[in-house]
């Protein structure tokens, strides 16, 4: 919530340095830094900075519905899903498309995956009008179902459009249709801090102060005037295509697609990632996606085989008593008599 | 004097219950109007219909001259009317302030103002309210009577014309009731607010309202001022077989006010 | 249209959508009574699955063996989750509202991660099964087509476990307080029904029937992999809207719909493309999840809620 500093967008000039004061934008400006220098200064490998921002991408991208408007969509892996085909199929079959994406240090690629993006979005957008009229588990059921849907579909079609090269429903793009991975880096970057900048924006909006009441009472909200059926339904769709985008380059990252990426195992990294950050704030996903990054890898070295296990039971250990996440305990206390509620979000 | 409101045979049926039935009434602009009623009589559905939660199965409602009937709540809120809800309904883990933010964000002006300026139209709505210092604090935390009074000061950050209060004074003291009573006057006078109340509070009401229309089970019975719906046989009746307040209601007449 | 290959597929989908039901009667009395969604519906199938087949190869322990002792396992597993995860969200609470519930559908969601990646881990993922077991002849003729034997075993006991089921729920006092509490939790305490008693009889209850049903689906499939959670968890959800949360009898015919669905969308999807019609089969289940999730959200057979 937009709370705390009184001159807060308020009384214009004094808006520039309010951001500057703004601890939040500060961390989320530090992250993206970080991540731009860990890749010039080659601190990572190229592939587990593409992790992070991959993980970071979808956490951010529910975030939009299940952190702000409270609506848990545990098959939102159909976006990740129905984007990455979307991509990988689009520059298989369309030349033109296959030629731009090696354009423009990665913003070729970068439209392509807006392409993709769109095609989630509206598939978000016609199936949200339904689906969103459910609340709770059936919400989050129903989008099982969607998920499921998408995955045995594509499972049937896709080894239907090319039977001699596609193995199932896998595609792996021929050399001359994917890109260097040091523009699909640009791309993933540029969708990323877009990522960021629109999570930041509904925080600040009141966009999100009226996704926000949604999660809190929807009725309530709907009598004081919150448009809800509308901005669920913006929410659901923005929350889709920014899935679908990442799940667009993650393929053309990974030079293909197959039916794996409908799994809800990727619908449980982007929950998990939410719950241990934090519902409903910013850095909650950001911040969730680095500990669940590390952790991972953590528990994968040191115990390997068990390590999702542990991460089971951690996940319990976080609902059952730390049900608002890292932020949310933080967001309880003062430092210095400043609520850090007001200057985490 | 212009109609803010007429409500036009409104029916609307539960299943086989019908809890408003053929209601027709009007009000002008600037009336206070008591809604009163036995339990069940429908009062809050008759509330839910007007603001378009519920579309009702016959009958229209007219606000300032348009036809707002089946418009979904968040337009006919847009279009000034506002409404406290009998069971409270706070949004919880957001603060009291963030509360009544959202009544102005998404009120008469909606997608109009910023979030600084929704932040002072909400902080005015609270200190008339007497919620002022509290505007920090988890809306969670607060007592019902506070809770009642976020309520009305959600509903008034909207900027509405028509104000719909129902039972915002059921369940305080004498004392609070004189206050919240105070509160009502002033910012009728000072928003230049019409206003419809649905109050149990039978002495209060009929000292506050213009005028009176009373319901019981779903149909209208009797409309007037305070002194002719008082002193009306069927009203008497109805109230009589609600054991709650037969009692109050002879003690008024006996003069014990 | 071969119609012989309609009777054989609607056969094959009434049997498997028996399973079906039954495996998703613990999850409609959780979701009915409780308002707990187990998202770990399919692993904990999976845990009375595996329980049959230590016993089986580890052992040497007859399969039937294994099948009360998935049954016994299941009701300490209902006690254990009650406590370690449930309690404390839904125990003292009243009244479950939308937050409650998605606390407990992210605790149970938890469950499953930890459940389905320890099959992994002890199990790997190859398939396990009892082998070349039967109960008697391998093989059963049936019109021109032949059923494995223990198919009809599983059948036989889902249907005999349903009917105890329904019976314990419609006579025994017990049984009467936990629809009780379904249908109104807060009168059903009013009426001095302890709610904690309740809630905690109807977990071990419905995990415990959720785990012996998993003895029957590994009859039915001859093999399971932990794979095989992702099909019967999002099944058993289509199952349990459709049938009506909370009720024993919806489920099971609600099952059996779904499995003659599942049958009659092959046999037609085959006429055209042989090869996809598994698939496609499948996802017609999940739109009709969602069609009566959209037009009739209390199922079929469910009162308005
Ligand atoms: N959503 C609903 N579904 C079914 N019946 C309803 C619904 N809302 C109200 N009713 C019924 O309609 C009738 C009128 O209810 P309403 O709440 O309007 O009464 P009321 O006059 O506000 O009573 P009270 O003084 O107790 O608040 C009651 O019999 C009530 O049970
Ligand atoms: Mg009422």
């Amino acid at each position: 919530m937009a709370a705390g500093h009184d001159n807060e967008m308020g009384t214009k000039g004094s808006t520039l340095e309010h951001y500057l004061k703004s601890p939040t934008l500060l961390i989320l400006v530090f992250v993206v830094l970080g991540i731009l220098v860990a890749r010039i200064m080659g601190m990572s490998t190229l592939d587990t900075i593409m992790t992070v921002m991959y993980f970071m991408g979808i956490a951010l991208s529910l975030n939009i519905i299940m952190g702000f408007a409270g609506y848990v969509s545990f098959g939102h892996a159909v976006f990740l899903g129905l984007g990455g085909y979307a991509y990988v199929l689009m520059v298989y079959f369309i030349k033109p498309l296959a030629d731009l994406q090696n354009t423009g240090y990665g913003l070729g690629a970068f439209l392509v995956a807006v392409l993709a993006g769109l095609f989630a979005a509206a598939v978000a957008a016609s199936v949200g009008a339904a689906v969103l009229r459910l609340r709770g588990a059936f919400f989050a059921i129903a989008t099982i179902g969607l998920d499921f849907t998408a995955l045995y579909l594509f499972k049937a079609v896709v080894p239907e459009l090319n039977p001699e090269q596609f193995f199932g429903a896998q595609i792996i793009l021929p050399a001359d249709r994917i890109v260097e991975k040091d523009l699909v880096f640009n791309a993933m970057f540029l969708t990323l801090v877009i990522l960021l900048a629109v999570n930041y924006y509904i925080r600040k909006s009141p966009f999100g102060v009226g996704l926000t009441a949604i999660k809190e009472d929807e009725d309530a909200a709907e009598v004081l005037g919150v448009p809800t059926t509308m901005y669920k339904i913006v929410a659901f769709t923005l929350a889709g295509f920014f899935t679908g985008m990442v799940g667009a380059l993650f393929s053309l990252n990974g030079g293909g697609v197959d039916e794996t990426l409908f799994n809800l195992g990727h619908s449980i990294d982007m929950i998990v990632m939410i719950v241990i950050g934090g519902l409903g704030t910013v850095l909650g996903p950001v911040i969730g996606s680095l500990i669940y990054f590390e952790l991972y890898d953590l528990l994968l070295v040191h115990y390997p085989g068990v390590n999702l296990i542990i991460l089971g039971v951690i996940v319990a250990i976080v609902v059952l008593f730390f049900p608002e996440g890292l932020i949310g305990l933080l967001r309880k206390y003062r430092v210095r008599g400043v609520r850090l509620r007001d200057v985490l979000e | 004097m212009e109609e803010i409101l007429v409500v036009d045979g409104v029916t609307k049926r539960f299943g086989g219950l019908v809890a408003n039935n053929k209601v027709s009434f009007s009000m002008r602009r600037g009336e206070i109007l008591g809604l009163i009623g036995p339990n069940g009589a429908g009062k809050t559905t008759l509330f839910n219909v007007i603001t378009g939660v519920y579309r009702p199965d016959e009958g229209r409602v007219i606000f300032k001259g348009e036809d707002i009937t089946g418009k979904p709540p968040h337009v006919i809120t847009r279009k000034g009317i506002a409404k406290t809800h009998q069971i409270v309904k706070p949004f919880n883990d957001m603060t009291v302030l963030e509360n009544a933010m959202v009544g102005a964000l998404f009120g008469k002006r909606a997608h109009q103002i910023t979030i600084g300026q929704a932040k002072e139209i909400a902080r005015r709505s609270l200190e008339l309210v007497g919620l002022a210092d509290k505007a920090d604090e988890f809306a969670v935390k607060l007592t019902l009577r506070q809770k009642k009074m976020l309520e009305l000061a959600r509903a008034l950050s909207a900027e509405p014309e028509l104000l719909l209060l129902d039972e915002v004074l059921a369940g305080l003291n004498p004392k609070e009731i004189e206050e919240a009573l105070e509160i009502i006057k002033k910012v009728k006078v000072e928003r230049d607010l019409s206003i419809i109340m649905i109050e149990h509070v039978m002495h209060a009401v009929m000292n506050i309202a213009d005028r009176i229309v009373v319901l019981h089970f779903g149909w209208k019975i009797a409309e007037g001022t305070p002194e002719e719906v008082a002193n009306n046989p069927e009203v008497i009746t109805a109230y009589l077989g609600d054991p709650r307040y037969a009692l109050r209601f002879v003690k008024r007449k006996g003069g014990g006010e | 249209m071969d119609l012989s290959i309609l009777a054989i597929n609607l056969v094959n989908g009434l049997l498997w959508g028996i399973i079906l039901g039954f495996a998703a009667v613990g999850l409609t009395l959780l979701w009915g009574v409780m308002k707990v969604v187990n998202l770990a519906q399919g692993e904990v199938i999976l845990l009375g699955s595996y329980v049959a087949i230590i016993l089986f190869t580890q052992y040497g322990l007859s399969p039937l063996v294994g099948g009360l002792a998935a049954l016994l396992v299941g009701l300490v597993a209902g006690f254990l989750i009650y406590w370690a995860l449930l309690h404390k969200l839904v125990g003292k609470v009243e009244r479950i509202t939308l937050k409650i519930e998605m606390s407990t559908l992210l605790a149970m969601f938890a469950l499953s991660i930890a459940l389905l990646n320890f099959y992994y881990y002890a199990f790997g993922s190859e398939p396990r099964g009892f082998g070349l077991w039967s109960i008697g002849v391998p093989y059963v003729r049936v019109l021109d087509t032949t059923i494995r034997t223990n198919i009809l075993l599983a059948d036989a006991l889902a249907l005999i476990s349903v009917a105890i089921v329904y019976l314990f729920l419609d006579r025994t006092i017990l049984g009467k307080s936990i629809r009780a509490v379904m249908q109104d939790a807060q009168a059903a305490s009013l009426v001095g029904i302890n709610p904690v008693k309740i809630k905690l009889l109807t977990t071990v209850i419905g995990i415990g029937l959720t785990v012996f049903s998993g003895f029957m689906v590994l009859l039915f499939e001859a093999s399971v992999t932990p794979e095989i959670a992702h099909k019967y968890a999002p099944l058993s959800f289509v199952v349990v809207v459709l049938g009506g949360l909370g009720s024993v009898v919806g489920s099971l015919v609600a099952g059996i719909i779904i499995g003659l669905i599942y049958g009659f969308s092959k046999v037609v999807v085959s006429l055209f493309n042989p090869r996809i019609s598994d698939p496609v089969a499948l996802s017609t289940a999940f739109i009709v999840l969602i069609l009566i999730l959209l037009f009739r959200p209390e199922g079929i057979f469910g009162r308005k809620r």
